[in-house]
């Protein structure tokens, strides 16, 4: 449907907020019959759902301090191993001992993992050293649970391509500025299309409110109040994949003491912060952030110290006051569904908060359970069951040694599951790598630009890994932009694209611009700007980063 | 075997200074890692193309005005212009033939269809001199299809900006559609390396005489001429429109073609090029020092009158910076650089960087510097110097030529 055929209709729900949680709420609905549209303010995942780990919890961490959000993890992880298994790498995780820490802190662990329904082995320091070989050797004690790696993008835009699949509307770049309210009841939403700064109401008959922590602006654009307590959290990349398994300490959860690999790199995070709301848009790593990264990071995997790193990025998380707790100090740490008629007189409204990429499925449930409630539909929820697209029982494996796979296929088959069979391929212009370090064929970024939702190369880069490698984009980005010109015909967008870009890598490289990576930043300024000028005829000045 | 100096770093500064060296006599030793930054030169040398954001039209005129850190400063402002002389007079017997003059800045085309102030270009490609004259009115861009290193839409739209008619022609051969089986081997080198044969040249020919017969000037990505020039003629003979070559993205053809060409011309003048090597350290006695050690000669120490330092900035690992400090990595010289990692970079990519501008810390006559003193025998060259900043001034070629012309000159007669 083109966009202003949206605007027209009427759906079931609107959902606000392209996260994990929103685009696992639009497929729900959508899977259950409902219409749907999905809005987001900037691209898909581009709030916490793209900024953590990528870490599939097996809940192992909650176990000691709350069961419950253990106990839902390892349900939800599970479960992802089967619907999802195009973005999961099943590579198990460790808890580590080391020590300066207190090996008795490892029989509460285990039982409470096991409590909780987590597969929790102790492993001597011997076979943890055999296991995994990048791991701390000095460690005393180790406990094997069923960590895993995740893709949060790969996930999103697998739900959202579901929701499309069963008839779903989804708007990125569409920011609600309001809500449509008649009386007591919410009737739909204000939007600003941020791609052209036209303002548009569409309608629904409810609304959920996915937003994260940007969520509680729009509670307050229903005139009812929410508390949420941002929780900032800061990573750093590195340059490769140091650890094949998730490395973390067996301590109480505290900073930086979880190392995931993920695709060709890892991630080393995080620390955390409360932080006032003001500033949840403000996503710049400091320096301290960094430091504190660095000396607990090298203390899981002392390699770590001499491996480049690559970006440092930090999210927030949206945790909420317990509604129950009349000073608003207390925090919910699970799932929060808020039925605003029941809590604050309005209809037609709910919010969807708290809880964790990882259980971005239930929140969806629940939310979607919610809304069914209010418009009298009884389909039973079936997203545990039925696989993400990618992820069908016969979707090829990148590890399928019986098929002949170039390097870009295999990568694509990574990426995309079964869908990747939709890359054009058949001939030798699509099949040319145009992203070296991640694998991207010109095929995959036309299957992107037609499918995906892709207007930018920073969606692009979400969608297939495009400049996520070594070298930060510092030749495949030109190339991209090119091709993304001609798919457009659009030159001079793609030249300011190709500057938003290059800029939006420079944010995350600045804070850790030293060693190599200082050395990327100059080859690439050589590039752009000494050889081809870009500099000169792409003016910056108080632009807004490009999210 | 006695050696007179010893250069560290086989770039263009390092070359530059070995071939004046060798070319009077001396016995030069050029320590080399393989890899130079020339390889990203599209085929043009700059003196000073932009102070401030202003763009410069008389390079020699504004050289003048230049802060006395600059390295320019530091060669004596006088000497520019000879040295210039001389740069260009090197290049042309190394076999690079580049036109331009250091009083009057001419425009290079970047591979995005940029003007950029240039000093020399390679006669084959395009070089604009005035803006308001074009060298042609209507040109033919050949594309090759499936070459994605050169961006042709934003080319043709810098091309069409500055005021050419440019009609974009996409085309390929039967053997570069071969080339392209391997997904990765659509770049420049791999193209000018096919492109060696008068056949495949001729197909290649055929094929603009056949597509661009309109045009007053035919523009191909510069795929052509690894070794020398001679391709580009053989395929000019063959075309029957003028020709010009405009530069890719890089590794540039135009680059890996100098830096042999000054490699070979060095070595023909008897100098002693150790490819794959670098100096890991030396043995410094006061303000002298005796001999450098390299990572493969391990325990043979390398004696020489004089040594040269032309390892680069950050890029080449002549500077290197872990999340404490920057420092030069041979020595430990002292560098000109803030010592708080905050002032290192700033927010925006497009913004002038404070560690463009690091290098190690000269005197007037370039020697390097350790604890505050000079090191009577080892001088700085190139864009291991500080007080410039290649990417904002159009600076750094210039300066790898000039100063490395300096020091020979200054080593030639004894000592400053």
């Amino acid at each position: 449907m083109v966009t202003s055929e949206v605007y027209k209709k009427e759906f079931d729900v609107i959902i606000i907020g392209g996260g994990a949680t929103g685009a696992g709420t639009a497929r729900d609905c959508a899977l259950r019959g409902l219409s749907v549209l999905l809005v987001e303010r900037f691209d898909y995942s581009t709030g916490a759902t793209g900024r953590n780990h990528g870490l599939m919890h097996s809940g192992a961490r909650y176990a000691v301090t709350d069961g419950e959000s253990a106990s839902e993890c390892i349900s939800e992880n599970m479960t992802l191993r089967r619907i999802a298994r195009h973005c999961v790498e099943e590579t198990d995780g460790l808890f580590i001992t080391l020590p300066e820490d207190d090996l008795q802190y490892q029989q509460t662990f285990v039982e409470s993992c096991q409590r909780s329904g987590i597969r929790a082995d102790i492993i001597s320091p011997d076979e943890a050293r055999h296991i995994e070989p990048a791991v701390n050797p000095d460690l005393i004690g180790a406990v094997r649970v069923p960590d895993a790696s995740i893709d949060p993008f790969r996930l999103t835009i697998a739900n959202l391509l579901d929701a499309r699949l069963h008839g779903a509307e989804t708007l990125n770049y569409h920011e609600v500025e309001g809500l449509i309210i008649n009386q007591d009841r919410v009737q739909g939403v204000k939007l600003i299309n941020k791609t052209n700064g036209e303002h548009v109401e569409v309608r629904g008959r409810v609304i959920v409110n996915a937003a994260g922590i940007w969520g509680q602006r729009i509670v307050q654009m229903a005139g009812a109040k929410i508390s949420m307590f941002p929780a900032r959290g800061a990573l750093l990349i590195f340059g490769h994949r140091v650890n094949q398994m998730v490395i973390n300490r067996c301590r109480k959860p505290a900073n930086a003491d979880i190392l995931v690999p993920d695709d060709t790199v890892c991630v080393i995070g995080t620390t955390s912060d409360r932080i006032p709301i003001e500033t949840v848009d403000d996503m710049r790593v400091t320096r301290e952030e960094v430091d504190v990264l660095l000396k607990e990071g090298i203390k899981l995997a002392p390699s770590l110290a001499t491996t480049r790193v690559i970006r440092a990025y930090a999210g927030v998380r949206p945790l909420v006051a317990s509604d129950d707790d009349p000073s608003g100090r207390s925090i919910s740490r699970g799932i929060v569904c808020l039925d605003h008629a029941k809590r604050d007189g309005i209809e037609g409204f709910i919010t969807i908060t708290g809880g964790k990429m990882m259980t971005y499925r239930l929140m969806a449930e629940i939310a979607t359970n919610a809304v069914c409630a209010k418009l009298g539909n009884n389909v039973e929820c079936v997203t545990a069951l039925q696989p993400l697209p990618g992820s069908e029982e016969d979707a090829p494996s990148q590890s399928d040694t019986t098929k002949r796979y170039s390097f870009g296929q295999r990568a694509a088959i990574g990426r995309h599951g079964s869908l990747a069979a939709r890359i054009e391929k058949d001939n030798d212009i699509d099949n040319a790598l145009v992203c070296e370090c991640e694998g991207v064929t010109v095929g995959e970024i036309k299957y992107a630009v037609h499918q995906l939702h892709v207007h930018n190369l920073v969606n692009l880069r979400r969608r297939t890994r495009l400049g996520m490698g070594t070298c930060q984009g510092k030749l495949c980005s030109c190339r991209a932009a090119s091709l993304l010109g001609e798919l457009n015909h659009d030159v001079k967008r793609a030249q300011d694209d190709l500057a938003d870009f290059l800029d939006e890598r420079w944010k995350g490289m600045r804070p850790v611009a030293w060693g190599d990576t200082l050395r990327e930043a100059q080859l690439t300024a050589a590039i752009y700007q000494g050889l081809c000028g870009l500099d000169s005829v792409v003016n910056r000045q108080g632009k807004e980063d490009v999210q | 075997m006695r050696t007179d100096t010893i250069i560290m770093g086989g770039g263009l500064s390092g070359l530059a200074c070995g071939i004046a060296l060798a070319k009077r006599g001396q016995r030069v030793t050029i320590v080399a890692s393989g890899q130079s930054t020339l390889l990203f030169n599209g085929g043009s040398m700059e003196l000073l193309g932009n102070i401030d954001g202003q763009v410069i039209t008389s390079p020699l005129d504004a050289i003048s005005t230049l802060p006395h850190d600059h390295p320019y400063s530091k060669i004596g402002t006088s000497r520019i212009s000879s040295l210039a002389s001389e740069a260009q007079g090197l290049l042309a017997d190394a076999g690079i033939s580049m036109e331009g003059t250091a009083t009057t800045n001419h425009w290079r085309i970047t591979p995005m269809g940029v003007a950029k102030p240039a000093w020399l270009t390679l006669s084959e490609n395009i070089r604009i001199d005035e803006l308001d004259k074009l060298p042609a009115k209507r040109v033919a861009l050949m594309c090759i299809r499936g070459f994605f290193d050169q961006p042709n839409g934003m080319l043709a739209h810098g091309l069409r900006q500055l005021g050419f008619d440019v009609q974009m022609v996409e085309f390929t051969t039967d053997d570069i559609t071969a080339l392209r089986r391997s997904p990765s081997e659509m770049r420049a080198a791999s193209i000018a390396k096919h492109l060696m044969s008068n056949n495949a040249l001729q197909r290649v020919a055929d094929q603009i005489n056949k597509l661009a017969a309109d045009a007053d000037m035919v523009l191909l990505p510069s795929v052509l001429g690894l070794t020398d020039e001679s391709h580009f003629k053989a395929l000019q003979d063959m075309v029957h429109k003028p020709l010009r070559l405009i530069a890719t993205l890089s590794p540039a053809v135009a680059g890996s073609r100098m830096q042999s060409a000054l490699r070979h011309y060095f070595q023909m003048l008897g100098g002693n090029y150790l490819m794959g090597d670098t100096v890991v350290g030396g043995n410094l006695e006061g303000d002298k020092l005796l001999t450098v050690t390299t990572a493969k000669l391990g325990d043979m120490p390398l004696r020489a009158n004089n040594f040269v330092l032309a390892t680069g900035s950050f890029v080449s690992r002549g500077l290197m910076a872990n999340y404490e400090r920057v420092y030069e990595p041979i020595f430990d010289l002292d560098v000109d650089a803030d010592g708080d990692r905050e002032q290192w970079t700033r927010f925006g990519i497009m913004d002038p960087q404070a560690y463009s501008r690091y290098g190690v810390a000269t005197d007037s006559g370039l020697h390097c510097l350790k604890h505050g003193k000079p090191i009577g025998n080892l001088y700085a060259i190139g864009s291991v110097l500080s007080g410039h900043d290649a990417i904002k001034m159009g600076d750094g070629t210039g300066v790898s030529l000039l100063t490395a012309l300096a020091v020979a000159q200054d080593i030639l007669s004894g000592n400053k």
